[in-house]
C-alpha cells in the first residue's frame, strides 16, 4: 500500500496536542508563572515541596488505594462474567454481551447521582422501610466505582477469552488435567494480555474520577482528580497542578509500555 | 463451572449495573424534585425537557458535537490507519504505540494537556475547542477499530486494483475503503457514543457558556436549578436503545435459525 503521506498530518497532530503541552506541563511544573503564561516564569521547586504537604500526598494515596480496590473488585467479578459469557452456547449471547455497553452510554453523572440518591439517609427507599445511609464511607465510593467501571474490565477479557482454540482446553482434559487445573494451566495464562488491559482500564479512571469521589463521600474523599481540578478550575495554580498531572502521565506511560509488551495491536483496548 | 454460581455472578454483574438506570428510571417519573423521597407518579419531566431551555440547548449542543466530530474523525482516523498499514512492521507498531496512547491516557490528564494547548494558541474556549478536543479523543478509536480489518486484507487486492487501471484514489475508495467498511461503521459508531457521554474533557475544554449534557448536570449538582427532566431525557435515550439493539437481536438470531 502506498498511502504513507496519510500518517504526516497525523504525526503533526499528536506532536502539536500530545508532545507539546506535556513540555510545557513540565516546564510549568518546575516553576512559578502567573497564569499560562512564559513572560512571569521562573524556575521553582515550591511545587515539589508543596506536593509533600499531607492533603496531597494523601490525596495520591487514596487514588492508588481505592482505585486499587475497585479494580481489584472489578476483576474478581468481572473475570467471572467474560468466562461464562465467552464459553456459553447461550443462543441470546450477543445481546447479553450489548447489554453490557448498554449502561455506559447513559450519562456517567446521571449514574453517580443515582447511587448517590439511594446511599443517602433519606431515599427513595425509604418507601420500602430502608435506608442506606451508606453517602461518606469508603464503601459507597466503591460500590460506585465498580458499578460504573466494570463493563472496561468485562469486555479485553472478554476479547481474549474468545479467540482461544477450545481444541487446547479439551486437549488439555484429554491429558488428565481436572477441569480446575486447566484453568490454571491453559485458559489463565492465555488471557493474560486481556486481564492487563482489562485492570489499566479500569484502575486509571476509577483513581482519577473527581465527581465519583466527591459525590459518593459527601465531599469527604480527595482523590489526585479533585485535587487537579482545583488547581486548574478554581485556584488556577496551573504549577502545581502540571506537576500533579505529571505524575499522572508518568504512571499512564508506564502502564502504556506494559499494554505494549502484552498487546502491540491493541486489540483488547477497544 | 456449575450453573447455579454461573448464572448468579452474571445476574450480580447486571445488577450492579442496572440498578443506577433503574433508579434514574424512577427518579424521571418521580414528582420530588430532589428525588429524596417518592411522591406521585408524573410525566411532568417528560414533558418539560424541551421546555428548559437551558437543558434542551446543552442537549442540542452534545448532538451537535457530537455528529460534527464523528463525521470529521471517522474519515480522519480511517485514512490515518490506512497510512499506519502503508508502513512495514517496524514503524507500523511504533506509530500504534502512539496512537494508544491516548487512547489508554485517564481523560483528566488528556484533559488538561489539551486545556494546555489550546491556552497557548490563543484558541477562544467554547464550541472550537469543546470540538477539536472531540475529533482529538475519537480518532484513536477509530483507527483500532479498521487496523483489525486492514489486517485482515489480502495484500495483492489494491495491486489488482491497480493492475486493472485504477489510479491510487481510485484504489482507495472502490477497492480499499468498501473492504473495511465494517470496520469504519464500527469506529464511528464508538466515536459517537464516546462524545456524547464525554464529561471530563469536555467540561475542561469548554467556555464562554457552552454546555453540552454533561456540563448542564455537572454545574448543577446538588442545586435548585437542577431538572429532573435530565432524567427523564436520559432514560428515554436508554429505552430506545435497548429497544433498538433487542429488536436486532432477536431479528438476527431468527434469520440464523432459518
Amino acid at each position: 500500500m502506498k498511502y504513507k503521506s496519510f500518517v504526516y498530518p497525523y504525526l503533526i497532530w499528536m506532536v502539536l496536542l500530545v508532545i507539546i503541552p506535556f513540555l510545557f506541563m513540565a516546564l510549568l511544573s518546575f516553576s512559578k508563572s502567573t497564569g499560562l503564561s512564559f513572560d512571569s516564569l521562573e524556575f521553582s521547586l515550591e511545587n515539589v515541596k508543596k506536593i509533600s504537604e499531607t492533603v496531597y500526598y494523601k490525596a495520591i494515596l487514596n487514588s492508588l488505594l481505592y482505585g486499587g480496590i475497585a479494580t481489584i473488585i472489578c476483576l474478581l467479578i468481572g473475570y467471572p462474567v467474560a468466562y461464562v459469557l465467552a464459553f456459553s452456547k447461550f443462543k441470546y449471547k450477543t445481546l447479553a454481551l450489548v447489554l453490557i455497553i448498554v449502561p455506559t452510554w447513559s450519562n456517567m453523572l446521571l449514574r453517580i447521582i443515582a447511587w448517590e440518591k439511594l446511599f443517602l439517609p433519606n431515599s427513595i427507599l425509604n418507601s420500602i422501610g430502608i435506608s442506606l445511609d451508606l453517602i461518606g464511607t469508603p464503601l459507597a465510593v466503591i460500590i460506585g466505582m465498580v458499578s460504573i467501571y466494570l463493563p472496561f474490565m468485562i469486555f479485553p477479557i472478554y476479547t481474549v477469552l474468545e479467540k482461544i482454540d477450545t481444541s487446547l482446553i479439551e486437549a488439555s482434559s484429554d491429558l488428565g488435567l481436572t477441569p480446575f487445573k486447566t484453568f490454571l494451566k491453559v485458559t489463565l495464562p492465555l488471557s493474560t494480555s486481556g486481564i492487563i488491559s482489562g485492570i489499566i482500564m479500569t484502575f486509571l479512571p476509577s483513581a482519577t474520577a473527581f465527581a465519583l469521589p466527591a459525590r459518593l463521600s459527601g465531599g469527604k474523599l480527595q482523590l489526585i482528580g479533585n485535587i487537579i481540578e482545583t488547581q486548574f478550575k478554581t485556584s488556577f495554580n496551573y504549577n502545581f497542578g502540571s506537576l500533579i498531572s505529571l505524575v499522572v502521565v508518568i504512571v499512564i506511560l508506564i502502564m502504556l509500555s506494559i499494554i505494549y509488551r502484552v498487546d502491540s495491536k491493541g486489540e483488547t483496548l477497544l | 463451572m456449575k450453573k447455579i454460581p454461573k448464572v448468579l455472578i452474571v445476574v450480580f454483574a447486571f445488577a450492579l449495573l442496572y440498578l443506577p438506570i433503574i433508579v434514574i428510571g424512577i427518579l424521571s417519573f418521580n414528582s420530588s424534585q430532589v428525588g429524596s423521597n417518592f411522591g406521585t407518579i408524573t410525566a411532568r419531566w417528560y414533558t418539560e425537557i424541551f421546555a428548559n431551555s437551558s437543558l434542551s440547548g446543552a442537549i442540542v449542543n452534545t448532538l451537535i458535537v457530537a455528529f460534527v466530530s464523528t463525521i470529521i474523525s471517522t474519515i480522519a482516523g480511517t485514512l490515518i490507519a490506512i497510512g499506519i498499514y502503508s508502513f512495514r512492521n517496524s514503524s507500523r507498531n511504533r506509530l500504534l504505540l502512539l496512537n494508544n496512547f491516548p487512547v489508554v491516557n485517564a481523560d483528566i490528564s488528556t484533559a488538561i494537556t489539551l486545556m494546555i494547548i489550546f491556552s497557548l494558541l490563543g484558541l477562544r474556549f467554547g464550541f472550537t475547542t469543546m470540538l477539536l478536543s472531540h475529533i482529538f479523543f475519537s480518532i484513536p478509536f477509530v483507527i483500532l477499530s479498521v487496523a483489525p480489518r486492514l489486517r485482515e486484507l489480502d495484500k495483492d487486492l489494491l495491486d489488482a486494483a491497480i493492475d486493472l487501471g485504477c489510479n491510487k484514489f481510485q484504489a482507495l475508495y472502490k477497492v480499499l475503503i468498501p473492504s473495511i467498511r465494517t470496520g469504519i461503521i464500527t469506529g464511528g459508531l464508538i466515536a459517537f457514543t464516546m462524545s456524547i457521554d464525554d464529561f471530563v474533557i469536555s467540561w475542561f475544554n469548554t467556555g464562554n457558556g457552552f454546555d453540552n449534557f454533561s456540563i448542564w448536570i455537572y454545574a448543577r449538582l446538588g442545586r435548585k436549578t437542577f431538572s429532573p427532566s435530565a432524567y427523564a431525557y436520559n432514560s428515554l435515550v436508554t429505552i430506545i436503545t435497548i429497544a433498538g439493539l433487542v429488536i436486532y437481536n432477536l431479528k438476527t438470531v431468527r434469520r440464523l435459525k432459518k
